[in-house]
Formats: C-alpha cells, structure tokens, sequence
C-alpha cells in the first residue's frame, strides 16, 4: 500500500536560507521590477516600448547574449576535458587538480582583470606565442576586443564549468566505459551514446552558472573592454550611478533577469529533449 | 539629472556619501551651537589640501575648530536642502553644475568684495552668476603622455589625431567630465570656432571624435586604469587627462608628463560658495577669503598642480600662456544625458 505524502519535518531545514534569500533577494527583485513598471500615472510598460524601439538598444542585448554564450562555450571545451580528468584521478593528483580549479576562485575579479591587461596587450605573452609560433605575422592587440573579453571572462568562469560537471561525473561507474567499449561500441559512440548523456545534467547547470554570471558581469567588461562595448550589466549600472534613472536601470536590470533565466531554461528543456528522444 | 555631473562617480563614493549624509542630517544642530566652530561642506578629494594646508593655516588665525565634511557635491545640495532654515554648513564646495541647481533653489549668498575682499583680485571667467559661487582653483585637463613613446611633446590637440597613434590613445568615458570637455575641444578642432561657441555645436565635436575611432585603445571610466596602460607604454596618450591627477602621479615617479595645448583647454568643477542662512557668516566670509588670498592659492596650487584663480598669483611655470576657456555648466547638466547615449552610438566599438 501506497504511504500518504505526508509533510517531512527536514524540508524545515531549508527555512532559514528561504527567509534569508526572500528578504534579501526576491524582495529587491520585486521591488525593482515593480519600479520598471512605474508611471507617473499608473503602471506602463513605457519604459520598455522606449526601450526596446531603439535599434542601439537590441546591439546592447546582442552583446550581452553573445558574451555569456562565447563565454560558455569556451568553458564548456576547456571545463569537460578537465572535469573528466579530475574525475579519473585519484589521491594527490586529484587534490593537486582540485586545489588548482578552486584557489583561483580566492583572486578577485579585479585583480585578474588587471593580471588579463598585461597578458593580452600588444607587447603581452599571448601575442608574442602567436607570433612566434607564425599565427600571427605581426603583435596585435587582443585587449578591449570581444575576443579578450571572452577569454577573460571565460578565466573566471571556468571552475563554475567545471565543478557541477564533475561532481556529475564522478558518481558515474568508471566501469560502463569500459564495458561499452568490451561490447564493441566504437570510441566516439561511445562518447555520444553513453558519457556525454550521463554528463549531461552536469553540463546543464554548469552552463546554466556560466551563462547567467557572464550575462550579468560589470566588472570585468568595464576593465576588459572599456565604456566602448554596453552590456544589459553595464547600462543598468550607469542608469543607477550615473544617470540615476531607476526606472531606466530596473527596466533594463528586469530584461537582462528574464533573458537570462528563460534562456538558461529553454536550454536545459531542448537538450534534455533531445536526450529523450535517443 | 543632477547627479549626471558628478565627476568619479563609484560605488564606494556613493556608499560613503550616503552614510555621510545621514550622520550629517542626524546629527543635531544644537551640538554645534554653542562652541566656536565652521563647518565646509566639501568632497572627499579635497580632504588633503583642506587638512594639510587651509585648516591649519585659518584654525590659528581665527582660533577656532573647522569642521571638514568630505564626501560629493550632491550630497551637500542634499544637505543644504533638508536643513533650508537651519542650515548647519556655512561654505559649501561643489562642482559648478551642482552650484546652479543651489542659485536656483536659493541655498547661497553671493561672495562679493566687501566680505570677501581678496575675490576682488581673481582672474576674470572663475566667478559665477554675480558671485553666488566661485572658482577656487583650476586643475586643468590636457595631453597626457608617455616619454618614452612619445619623445617630444605634443603642443596641439591635433597631434592625437595623427593616424600615427593607431590604437594608442585613451579617452575617458563620457560618465566622468573630462570627457565632457574632450567634445568641446573636438568642436573647436572640427568648427575652427573660438572654443566658447563651439561648445554650442556639438554635432561637429561628435563628428571629429569618430574621426578618432581608429587611434582609440579604450575610453575608461576608471583612471587608474588608463594611466596604467599609459605608464606601461601600451597607450602612447590619454586625451583631457587632469593634472591634480597627471602630475601627481609623474611627481611619484611614473615616466609620464601632462602637455598644456596651445589652443588652451578647461578647467575641472571647482566651486566655493557661502550657504545662505548658515552659522557664522562672518567667519565663513574669512574662509573663503583666506582661500583665494595670494599665500594660500600658491601653496593649494603648487600641491594640487592646479592653476591659482586668483590673478595675482604666478602660474606655475612653463603655463603663465596657458588659457583655460570657461565652460557653459548649465549647458552641460542640461544635455549630459543625451550626449552619454549619444556617445554609445557613435563611439562604440
């Protein structure tokens, strides 16, 4: 016989980070979508008809879009080779792994950024390598560029890729690979059939961490690419600092908050859509 | 609006002149009555010069206590407006765009010379609509390079537009107000107008600073940032760079020198003004005095690399040619919203 669903007393246990969270975030988050929705009669969607009917505005939300999802992938090709390293070592060398992923986490965003302008500059080490190794015929500049933007950002990002991937991975048995492989399964369908599907809830919510941190970063696009390049990030900061426009900023912050999760969302249903069907 | 003309405008600033406001607002004005004090209503960045070199020198003149209130101009508007009638500021010192808003609410007394007798000797173009406010000093904007890339210095403004500096030179944003007097330099260049009315044409500014695009590295919001790039060599030039902050910064050591242009350039906000209804006027009439008087301008200056505004006191050297051009604020805090986002469309990458 089927047991009542009863209410489980241990749900409590998350009531004390839930009243947190509603007090300090939902709360402003509300208070600052409601501000975007203010007119001076009433409520109005003007503040995103003006918005959204000016051409510029829609470059804005292309470079956001386009950062955060360079700025992924670029996590995503870097971070799986390593999560399934990480979760293929063992005893030092997976403590050496780990230590090296998570210690970068303690160096502030600015810091790094400023590390970045030195590398990426036209004297700096990146440039020199693809020179001398006949990629480049000359030292160009990859500081302020969208491509030194990613690549920073993507810096940052990394163990956010990495860590959700590999705690996935490592409740995998190292066993089925190879069980695939004794029944005959050739390397890359085994790749596609069987490690990246298991990796696939792994995957999700690391690039769901990347795509939302990288869509709504101010810092490092405001050292690494200048006030030359707005993001949805950027013009709500100016909006509050600068213009003291909060209608302007909530409106834009509101944009940049519903992109992102809707985004993140869609993803995650397509890819576990396709999963489904194989 | 308002807030559009704050230069250097962060986080922290922001932060710690609210906080500033409400101790200042709490704090009652009866404590302040009874004892001989002054109370100046400044910025954070003039803290230093204020504490080193003014508020000595008048403390043991006039034996009393002053009390120096750091933090951003519109803070000490907000300041002036919450207390209209119990004012507990006697001198205020705001950016110039900021002090139009107080005329207009009627928060400040004009300096005139028969309180002020040493505002009798300053320079023409630093007093302000009949003396509600002036100008105590000039830091001024100009070019900014490094020696080593660029050996001679430059003596025009039109040396950054030699297509040489590909990708070598750096602009501030339009956010902070350097920028700002950077489109009226463009306007003049473009216009071959007298710097006064090519402020008024501000289509012709935009159009010669896209003339620009190809020699800019970055437009910064955060100076420490451009200078840095200047100082390692990756940028050649920093267009409207300020010398409190230039010069400070080559006197450090730092393989950088501050070019004054031969068609002259701007002075940054710099404002003092007698708030109306405040405590001790007398003695703040003597502050203000005591600040644009020869002895002090020169040691503010000096300290500062700042221009004195007082007309008998010697520039510093190499820049007694030096003409700084007066700005039209009002102009300014009217439009500085739509030059921003103008600025994001012409400009950007």
């Amino acid at each position: 016989m089927k047991a009542r669903r009863a209410f489980d007393p241990v749900l409590l246990l998350a009531a004390p980070a839930l009243a947190y969270m509603a007090l300090v975030f939902a709360l402003p988050v509300l208070i600052l979508i409601i501000g975007s929705f203010k007119g001076p009669g009433g409520p109005t969607t003007a503040a995103y008809t003006a918005f959204l009917s000016d051409a510029f505005n829609w470059r804005v939300i292309g470079n956001t879009l386009r950062v955060a999802a360079l700025t992924s992938l670029v996590c995503l090709v870097l971070g799986y080779p390593t999560a399934v390293a990480l979760a293929r070592s063992r005893g030092a060398v997976q403590a050496g792994l780990l230590i090296a992923i998570i210690l970068p986490l303690s160096v502030g965003v600015i810091v790094k950024a400023f590390a970045w302008q030195i590398v990426l500059r036209r004297d700096g080490i990146v440039s020199a390598v693809l020179v001398a190794t006949g990629v480049w015929d000359a030292p160009q500049l990859m500081l302020f560029t969208e491509p030194g933007l990613v690549i920073g950002a993507a810096n940052v990002f990394l163990p956010f890729m990495i860590l959700p991937i590999y705690s996935v991975l490592k409740l995998i048995d190292p066993n089925l690979q190879a069980s695939a492989a004794t029944l005959g399964a050739p390397p890359l369908y085994r790749f596609f059939k069987l490690a990246l599907p298991m990796a696939m809830p792994g995957i999700i919510s690391g690039a769901a961490i990347v795509f939302s941190l990288s869509a709504a970063m101010y810092v490092i696009p405001t050292l690494l690419i200048g006030d030359r390049f707005q993001t949805l990030a950027t013009l709500t900061a100016r909006a509050f600092l600068l213009m003291r426009n909060e209608q302007l900023g909530s409106t834009t912050a509101t944009i940049l908050l519903v992109l992102a999760v809707s985004i993140v969302m869609l993803s995650a249903r397509l890819v576990r859509a396709a999963g489904d069907s194989r | 609006m308002a807030d559009l003309l704050l230069p250097h405008m962060n986080r922290r600033a922001f932060l710690a002149g609210s906080a500033a406001l409400s101790a200042g607002l709490a704090a009652p004005a009866i404590l302040r009555a009874q004892t001989k004090e002054l109370v100046v209503g400044a910025a954070s960045s003039q803290k230093t010069w204020s504490e080193e070199i003014m508020i000595p020198a008048f403390e043991k003149k006039h034996g009393v206590k002053v009390i120096f209130e750091g933090t951003r101009s519109l803070v000490n508007l907000e300041k002036m407006q919450k207390n209209k009638g119990s004012q507990y500021l006697s001198v205020v010192q705001m950016d110039d765009p900021v002090m139009i808003i107080a005329v207009a609410e009627g928060l400040l007394d004009p300096i005139t010379a028969a309180r002020v007798p040493s505002s009798a000797s300053l320079k023409p173009g630093v007093t302000h609509m009949d003396g509600m406010w002036v100008n105590y000093l000039q830091p001024w904007v100009g070019i900014a390079y490094n020696k080593e890339k660029v050996p001679t210095a430059p003596t025009s403004w039109t040396e950054i537009f030699d297509p040489k500096y590909k990708g070598r030179i750096i602009l501030p944003s339009l956010q902070n107000t350097e920028g700002v007097l950077n489109l009226f330099t463009a306007a003049h260049l473009k216009t071959g107008k007298p710097m006064a009315d090519a402020q008024l044409d501000l289509d012709a500014g935009f159009a010669k600073m896209a003339e620009l695009k190809p020699n800019v590295l970055m437009s910064y919001t955060q100076e420490g940032q451009a200078y840095n790039l200047l100082e390692q060599g990756e940028a050649y030039m920093v267009m409207g760079a300020i010398s409190s902050v230039a010069l400070a910064r080559k006197s450090k050591g730092a393989p950088i020198e501050l070019a004054a242009p031969r068609e002259g350039t701007f002075s940054m906000p710099s404002g003092i003004a007698l708030v109306k209804g405040g405590p001790q006027p007398e003695l703040a009439a003597a502050y203000i005095d005591m600040l644009l008087s020869p002895e002090i301008q020169q040691k503010v200056a000096q300290a500062t690399f700042s221009l004195p505004t007082n007309g008998t006191v010697a520039a510093p050297a190499g820049l007694a040619d030096l003409k700084i051009h007066p700005v039209n604020w009002a102009e300014v805090s009217k439009n500085r919203a739509a030059w921003v986002s103008r600025w994001d469309r012409e400009l950007s990458l």
